[in-house]
C-alpha cells in the first residue's frame, strides 16, 4: 500500500509522524479500539453467513437430517454427515431451486419491489425536494413533519395502510373519498379498488406503503444536497441565460448526481429486505402474488423447518442483492461520485 | 447575526417570485404534509371511536362526527396492562441495551479508522477497505442469517431473552455507528487531542475526555438511529422469541390473528409504540439531519 503512503488523508496529521509507528502504547490501543466491532461482525455476521452456505448444501431439517432418517428406518447404516453433525452434503437443494414456482414469484415480485419502489420514491422524493429548496415560510417545520413517518415502525404504518386500503367505503376514508369522487364525477360505476384481493393491485399497496413511508427521506436527504449546492453557480448560470429547466438539467442533477446514487442504493438494499410490511397486510397473498423472497425464507425456515433449502433460497437472494450493490457502486464509480470507503 | 445567515436572509429577499407560484409551491407542501400527517390522525380518532363508529363510517371529525370515547385506551392500560406493559418494556430494555453497546462499540471503532492506520497484510486491506467491510454488513439481506441464528441462539439458549435481542440488534447497528463516528471523528481537529497527550495524557485518556465530549453531536446521532432500528425491528424479533421478550412490533402484528381485527385497539396500541419515538426524534431532529447527511451527502 505504498501508493497510498502519501496521500492517504488520515496519515496526515500536520506533519506530525505517521501514528502507526508511533509509541508502542498506539500499537496496541489501535487494535484496541477496532477490535471489538470486527470480532462482534465476524462472531454475528460472518460466521453466520460462511455456516449458512454450508447449511445450503445440506439436507438440514428441524429435528434432524431426512436422509439418515430414512436410512435409518430402512434399516441402513447412513455414512458420515456433514461436519460430522450427521447431515448428508447435497446439491439437492440447488437443483430444487430451479423449478420451484413459487420461489420464481417471489423473486419477481422482490425485483418489481425493488425497481419500482426505488423509481417511485426517488423521483416524488426529488420534486418535493426541488420544492422544498424554493425559500418559504415554515420549511424547519416540514422538514420535521418529514421525519415522522420514517421514524414509525413498518409493522405500524401496515396496519394504518390496511385501514386505508379496505375497499369498504364505510371504512376506509380512501374508498369513502374515492366514491364521493366517482359521484361528483357523475360516474356510473363507483371506483372501488380491490387492494388487498386482486393480483394486480395487492403489490401496488405495498408499493404505496413503503413510498407512504420513504419518500420523506429520500427528500430530506436530496434537500440536504441541493441546499449544499453554491448559489453563485445558479447565478453565473442565470446570467448566461439558462432557464430553469435547463438549469436543472445541466447543474442541479449532475451535481446531485453521487448523493442520488447512494439514496438509491440504500433504499434499494433495504426494499430487498421487505418483510413486515407484506406479512401484516397480505400475508404474502393472493396466491404468491405480493410474497417477498425474505417472507418466503422466513416460511421455508420457521414454517416447514427446511434449513438446508432455506439456506439456499437466502444465497439466491444474497446473490441478487450482490447484484444489483455491484452495478452501482460500479456506476458510482465510473462516474467519480460514490465514496466507498 | 453571522455573514451566512444575512446571506440567506438576502436571498430570501431578491427571490420575488410571482403569486401563482408561491400559492403553486405552498398548495405542494400543504398537500404533502397532509399525505404524511393524516394517517397519524386516523390513527389518533380511531383509537377512541366505538366499534360501530369505525365500522359504519367513516367519521372524520371527534364530537362532530362522532363521539370520542377513551374504552381502548382504558383497555390497553386496564385490562391488557401487564401485557402493554411488557411488550412495551422488552421493547425499551432491547433498544436501549443495543443502543448503549452500538455506540460505545462503535465511537471506538470509528475513532479507531479514523486515527490510526492500519493494514491487514493478508487480505491487503487498509482502512479504506476495512471501513467498506463493516458498512457493507449492514446490507446484507438479514434473511441469509435466519437459519444460522435459530441454530445459534438454541445451541446458547439465548431465544426469548433480553441479552439474545440485544445482541442480534447490536450486530446490525455496529456497522451504521462505526460509519457515522468515523466520518464525525474525522472532521474532528487532531490537535486539542495532541496537545493532551504532550501533556502526559494517555491515547484512551485523550479519547474518553477530549474526542468523546467534543463528539456529543454525532454519539446522539448514532444512538438515535440505533434505538430506532431496534424500537421498529419485526424480523429477528418474531423470530428470536416466543413469550418473554416479546416486543411492540411482533405484538402488532399478532394482533391480526388472536383478537380478529378490532382497529380501535390496534390503533391505540399502534400509536403507543410509535408515538415515544416520534416525540424523541422531533426533539433531537437536527441530530438526525446530520446523521442521515453524514454518509451520503458527502458523497
Amino acid at each position: 500500500m505504498t501508493r497510498r503512503d502519501d496521500s492517504h488523508p488520515r496519515a496526515d496529521f500536520g506533519g506530525v509522524k505517521r501514528i502507526d509507528r508511533g509509541p508502542a502504547e498506539d500499537r496496541v490501543m489501535k487494535r484496541v479500539f477496532l477490535s471489538p466491532a470486527v470480532l462482534i461482525l465476524l462472531a454475528l455476521s460472518i460466521f453466520p453467513l460462511l455456516w449458512s452456505l454450508g447449511i445450503s448444501f445440506t439436507d438440514m431439517q428441524r429435528g434432524g437430517s431426512t436422509i439418515a432418517r430414512q436410512a435409518a428406518s430402512a434399516g441402513i447404516e447412513s455414512g458420515v454427515g456433514f461436519l460430522g453433525l450427521g447431515f448428508e452434503i447435497t446439491g439437492r437443494n440447488y437443483e430444487r431451486l430451479l423449478d420451484d414456482t413459487r420461489l420464481h414469484s417471489t423473486v419477481r415480485n422482490t425485483m418489481i419491489y425493488v425497481f419500482f419502489g426505488v423509481f417511485i420514491q426517488y423521483s416524488i422524493g426529488l420534486g418535493l425536494a426541488t420544492v422544498l429548496n424554493q425559500p418559504f415560510r415554515g420549511r424547519n417545520i416540514v422538514r420535521v413533519i418529514f421525519l415522522m413517518p420514517m421514524m414509525m415502525t413498518p409493522v405500524a404504518a401496515a396496519y394504518t395502510g390496511r385501514m386505508f386500503f379496505d375497499s369498504n367505503p364505510l371504512r376506509s376514508p380512501l374508498a369513502h373519498f374515492l366514491r364521493e369522487l366517482s359521484k361528483a364525477l357523475g360516474l356510473e360505476n363507483n371506483i372501488s379498488i380491490p387492494w388487498f384481493t386482486d393480483l394486480g393491485w395487492a403489490p401496488v399497496a405495498i408499493l404505496i406503503i413503503d413510498a407512504w413511508q420513504w419518500i420523506p427521506f429520500m427528500t430530506l436527504i436530496l434537500l440536504a444536497g441541493m441546499q449544499a449546492i453554491p448559489e453563485d453557480i445558479y447565478e453565473a448560470a442565470r446570467v448566461d441565460g439558462a432557464n430553469v429547466a435547463q438549469i436543472f438539467a445541466r447543474i442541479t442533477l449532475p451535481i446531485l448526481l453521487p448523493i442520488s446514487l447512494t439514496v438509491i442504493l440504500i433504499r434499494g438494499l433495504e426494499i430487498f429486505k421487505i418483510i413486515d410490511v407484506v406479512v401484516v397486510t397480505t400475508g404474502g397473498g393472493p396466491g404468491s402474488a405480493t410474497e417477498s423472497l425474505t417472507l418466503y425464507i422466513f416460511e421455508q425456515a420457521l414454517s416447514n423447518g427446511n434449513y438446508g433449502y432455506a439456506s439456499a433460497i437466502a444465497y439466491v437472494l444474497l446473490v441478487l442483492v450482490i447484484i444489483f450493490a455491484t452495478i452501482f457502486l460500479a456506476t458510482g464509480r465510473r462516474l467519480g461520485g460514490l465514496r466507498t470507503g | 447575526m453571522t455573514d451566512k445567515a444575512k446571506a440567506k436572509r438576502r436571498s430570501w429577499r431578491s427571490s420575488r417570485r410571482p403569486l401563482w407560484q408561491s400559492a403553486l409551491l405552498y398548495a405542494i407542501v400543504l398537500f404533502w404534509c397532509f399525505i404524511v400527517l393524516f394517517p397519524f390522525y386516523w390513527l389518533g380518532t380511531t383509537s377512541v371511536k366505538r366499534p360501530i363508529d369505525v365500522s359504519r363510517g367513516p367519521k372524520y371529525i371527534p364530537y362532530r362526527d362522532f363521539q370520542p370515547i377513551p374504552d381502548h385506551w382504558d383497555e390497553m392500560f386496564g385490562s391488557q396492562r401487564e401485557s402493554t406493559e411488557r411488550h412495551f418494556r422488552n421493547s425499551l430494555v432491547s433498544a436501549v441495551g443495543s443502543t448503549i453497546l452500538s455506540v460505545i462499540i462503535g465511537a471506538m471503532a470509528g475513532y479507531g479508522l479514523s486515527r490510526f492506520r492500519y493494514f491487514w497484510g493478508r487480505l491487503g486491506w487498509d482502512n479504506d477497505n476495512i471501513a467498506f467491510w463493516i458498512i457493507s454488513q449492514r446490507f446484507l439481506p438479514p434473511a441469509i442469517f435466519i437459519v444460522p441464528f435459530l441454530l445459534l441462539y438454541n445451541f446458547f439458549g439465548l431465544v426469548d431473552t433480553y441479552p439474545g435481542l440485544i445482541l442480534a440488534y447490536t450486530m446490525f447497528n455496529i456497522p451504521f455507528a462505526v460509519w457515522i463516528m468515523r466520518d464525525f471523528f474525522d472532521g474532528l481537529p487532531v490537535d486539542l487531542e495532541e496537545s493532551a497527550r504532550v501533556d502526559g495524557a494517555t491515547r484512551w485518556q485523550a479519547f474518553m475526555r477530549i474526542v468523546l465530549p467534543l463528539s456529543a453531536p454525532g454519539l446522539v446521532a448514532v444512538a438515535i438511529f440505533s434505538f430506532i432500528f431496534a424500537w421498529n425491528e419485526y424480523l429477528f424479533a418474531l423470530m428470536l422469541t416466543n413469550y418473554q421478550a416479546i416486543t411492540m412490533p411482533v405484538l402488532i402484528a399478532g394482533q391480526n390473528n388472536t383478537r380478529g381485527i378490532e382497529w380501535w385497539f390496534i390503533s391505540a396500541l399502534t400509536l403507543m409504540a410509535v408515538v415515544p419515538v416520534i416525540i424523541m426524534g422531533l426533539l433531537l431532529e437536527r441530530f438526525i439531519t446530520r446523521g442521515l447527511t453524514a454518509g451520503a451527502v458527502k458523497g
